[in-house]
């Protein structure tokens, strides 16, 4: 066993090792490339710094307001935050008193034995406690988990493996109380009774009153010889053992496990159930790392981080914004409380791409960091989730782990923009708030260039037409271009018009222009034009024609059209 | 009076001030808002890439309000002619509504039709009225020149806005004269302030922006009063980004109608978060407060009560 503990031991801290070496030196698609020497100066620099000035309080009220009663969890669900806190405070507790063995315990109690109250009780509460935090937490991601936000095989993991170690350690209990041979061990190495006369008794008494499963008597029990046992219990026992019902899960446990371990031999079974516990508590253990668990780990610190630097600026040191970013991605729980608040919630109901959803582009982007390979596809689609964004910034309001899911989003946006196939929802009023923080403009515009160059060579332009055909009409959600008669009153009224010189070189073509070519037709010049990209969707053409020609919400369908063949043309 | 707030994804984190200041308004108006956490953006900015994505987050959004018995009250233009044009698809377009309700149906939801949408203007305009407006106030400006801009989605396509007329809107004048200022006339008083070109076309973006600051400034303009976010920010962020390459150029600050009424109303000028806009310098208020003085028509000027609950 020694080993097993020893080896998971082990596995846990090259583990831990691993993923702090990572915060340090991976990185999870950024244009930024700081060389990783420089980060752990740059982490020890900021944690100094901030250790070290008037933030140390910050820091200390982070750690109790968001570390340990999890505030942002609560304002957010208090069903939540309940799930969790009954988890967390019922694992530690079990951890500190009963995992971490007596020494710990006896630190803090002197007189503390695990055999007796209230340690016996507390055990069984502590077990509750947690069982009752992972109902809810399955329950919600039965039930109530966030609309649209999937749960993985390692969500479930992580609730199975934690509950495994409480049910297993509740089983082996009640097998212990129901135990023949370990009532026989403990009478003897504990309580010195080896003489039939007074084994017998006090075998009697422990079957009728602390559910031992005895080979030797059966009902109805003889009440004298309870009471005789009892007596010699009291002098022999009850000094170090408290009743058996005061482990009250495991005592009623013992009911149902106690026939089935003494049916299959109990020495074996309580020494199978005895091993199977453990195997469950080091598995965590070296498991933690790898998974999702590391946020016992990753979150307060990111909790931590985010009580001193907030999200609206990113770290002044460029190599502690990238140290953050990946502090960011392993506090991420997959609790799916981003998306649950997302803006673009219902744009995934239209673009069907998961990575629409704050919660989802983490998950993947954790996969990127980690270097696992990723299909291209994947990556446009996470591109395009990327940037079907309103920036509201509300996920990084939200985030009960703290993350800084703002700076995340933008700088893989534009890493990915940079290297990835052009991003047609760059042509959305998505664009609009990116261009006010003015960060990345370049990126910005070579992203953009890009895209307009595949508008230049997927339409005919009216410039490349040399004759006119008349065809069929066109399908662009209005019939209303039919009544127009060229009064070319919207061209007039039009303000991006006037403001060319040559507007018909700059536009390709004009307001009226392109109603025309609708009226014969040709829609493909129509979706070509650079006019209506330059449209500024004022309205005051459409509201200016006589004729009720709806201009402006026509240009909104060639432009959906024109996006639409684009992105056909892909698939 | 109670209206479910409908606040959109610019204003909370880029123009909270907006937000702040019209809820303090209102409040001292009777009206109180309800902020809904479960609304979703209006749809508005993926209008270009697929009309049906712009249409549904607006249905959802008023499937919401209706099942709380709320109507929706917005101040961004967009979000208003984004949850309107919903509106009007779900009324003409039973195939889509079907198609829509289908969608919500996931959620628990579905669209009746029930609620109804109204800017922060007309619920100053129409549900509380100029005159009890007037009743409460305790100071009026004077000699302010305000360009108002009053957007496009607010007023076109009329048909579907629904909003005042759409050739000579009246409802913002007027709300601005009974404080004392001076709506001006000026060319860009109905014109595009750029913003939907920004980050897509930015270059013309800001000939348009450009057009409208040194139209207005030439008109004598003193503060520019945009009704919509986006005027907003392109008035309040962008006029100053074009600044920095135009160091000489003036720059023309932001006054928001519910920051002026909020003045005259006697609400300090802290709630109203007037210094939060970008482009007002503490000259600026400064300036603005030495031109408050008592109600012309009006009794004494009555002691300013502190109100900080107003926020």
């Amino acid at each position: 066993m020694k080993v097993l503990v020893g080896l998971s031991l082990l596995v846990f801290l090259v583990g831990i090792s691993y993923r702090l070496y990572g915060w340090l030196t991976q990185t999870v698609l950024t244009t930024d490339r700081t060389a990783s020497p420089g980060r752990l100066p740059s982490a020890l620099k900021g944690l100094m710094g901030t250790v070290f000035s008037g933030e140390l309080l910050t820091l200390v009220k982070t750690f109790f307001t968001d570390v340990l009663l999890q505030k942002r969890l609560l304002s957010k669900s208090a069903l939540r935050w309940a799930a969790h806190s009954l988890i967390f405070f019922g694992f530690i507790a079990l951890l500190l008193m009963h995992g971490l063995g007596t020494g710990v315990s006896e630190f803090f109690f002197s007189d503390y034995l695990s055999t007796i109250q209230p340690y016996l009780s507390l055990r069984n509460l502590f077990g509750l406690m947690v069982l009752v935090g992972l109902g809810i937490a399955i329950y919600r991601r039965l039930t109530d988990k966030p609309q649209r936000v999937k749960s993985y095989a390692s969500d479930w993991l992580a609730i199975a493996i934690v509950g495994a170690i409480i049910l297993s350690g509740m089983v082996l209990e009640s097998s212990k109380i129901s135990s023949y041979s370990a009532f026989t061990t403990m009478a003897e190495d504990y309580g010195d009774i080896t003489e039939p006369d007074e084994l017998m008794p006090l075998e009697t008494y422990w079957a009728a009153e602390h559910g031992l499963i005895s080979p030797n008597i059966a009902k109805p029990y003889d009440p004298a010889l309870i009471e005789e046992g009892r007596e010699i219990a009291g002098d022999a026992c009850m000094e170090c053992h408290a009743p058996a019902q005061s482990a009250f899960i495991s005592y009623s446990l013992a009911k149902v496990v106690g026939p089935i371990v003494s049916g299959l031999g109990d020495e074996g079974m309580v020494n199978f159930l005895f091993y199977l516990h453990i195997i469950f508590c080091v598995g965590l253990l070296a498991w933690l790392p790898f998974s999702k668990m590391f946020h016992v780990i990753a979150t307060p610190t990111s909790l931590l981080i985010n009580g001193v630097m907030g999200f609206k600026e990113p770290a002044k040191d460029p190599a502690n914004e990238l140290n953050r970013r990946m502090i960011g991605l392993s506090a991420c729980t997959h609790c799916g409380s981003c998306s649950e608040l997302c803006s673009s919630l219902m744009f995934y109901e239209s673009f069907q791409n998961d990575f629409i959803l704050p919660s989802e582009k983490v998950q993947i982007l954790k996969k990127v960091a980690a270097g696992q390979n990723v299909e291209d596809q994947t990556l446009a689609n996470l591109q395009k989730g990327l940037y079907i964004c309103t920036s509201c910034d509300r996920c990084s309001e939200v985030c009960p782990s703290g993350i800084n899911l703002r700076e995340l989003f933008i700088s893989s946006r534009y890493q990915l923009l940079s290297q990835g196939i052009p991003e047609t929802s760059m042509l959305s009023h998505f664009s609009f708030p990116l261009s006010l923080t003015r960060n990345f403009i370049d990126d910005h515009k070579n992203a953009l260039k890009k895209l307009e160059k595949i508008f230049k060579d997927s339409f005919t332009r009216l410039k490349d037409l040399t004759s006119i055909t008349v065809s069929d009409p066109v399908q662009v959600g209005t019939t209303s271009y039919q009544s127009c008669y060229s009064c070319q009153r919207c061209t007039n009224i039009c303000p991006v018009v006037r403001l060319y010189d040559d507007p018909e070189v700059e536009l390709d073509m004009l307001p009226h222009q392109i109603i025309f070519s609708l009226g014969i037709g040709n829609k493909e010049i129509a979706m070509g034009s650079q006019m209506i990209w330059s449209c500024s969707t004022c309205y005051l053409c459409q509201e200016h024609c006589p004729n009720k020609v709806e201009l402006t919400d026509i240009f909104y369908n060639l432009k959906n059209a024109a996006i639409k063949q684009i992105e056909g043309g892909r698939a | 009076m109670k209206l479910a707030f409908f606040q959109g994804c610019n204003i909370p984190i880029r123009i909270e001030q907006y937000a702040v200041s019209a809820e303090a308004v209102l409040k001292k108006l009777g009206i109180e808002l309800e902020i809904i956490e479960e609304f979703t953006c209006c749809g508005y900015p993926v209008r270009n890439v697929d009309e049906k994505a712009y249409i549904i987050p607006s249905v959802r959004n008023m499937a919401i309000a209706e099942k709380k018995g709320l109507d929706i009250m917005v101040i961004c233009n967009c979000c208003f002619a984004s949850l309107q044009k919903a509106k009007n698809v779900m009324a003409n377009n039973p195939e889509l509504a079907a198609e829509i309700n289908e969608i919500l149906a996931k959620d628990g939801l579905k669209f009746e039709g029930t609620t109804a949408i109204k800017h922060f203007l007309s619920v100053l305009h129409e549900d509380v009225g100029l005159e009890s407006i007037k009743k409460q106030l305790v100071n009026m400006v004077s000699d302010l020149n305000l360009s108002v801009i009053h957007g496009c989605h607010i007023l076109r396509p009329r048909e579907v806005t629904l909003f005042d007329d759409s050739f000579v809107p009246k409802i913002t004048d007027e709300l601005l004269a009974i404080t004392g200022a001076v709506s001006l006339d000026w060319r860009g008083k109905l014109e595009c302030c750029g913003a939907a070109l920004g980050g897509l076309n930015s270059e013309l973006s800001e000939i348009l922006l450009k057009e409208k600051v040194d139209g207005a400034l030439a008109a004598g303009a003193q503060f520019i009063t945009p009704v919509c976010s986006y005027c907003h920010l392109q008035f309040d962020t962008t006029q100053l980004n074009i600044r920095e390459q135009q160091q000489n150029q003036k720059v023309l600050p932001v006054l928001l109608l519910p920051q002026l009424l909020g003045l005259c109303l006697g609400i300090d000028e802290k709630v109203l978060g007037l210094e939060q806009n970008n482009t007002i310098e503490p000259a600026h208020v400064e300036n603005l407060k030495s031109m408050l003085g008592p109600p012309v028509e009006k009794k004494k000027k009555r002691k300013k009560r502190p109100q900080k609950a107003a926020a």
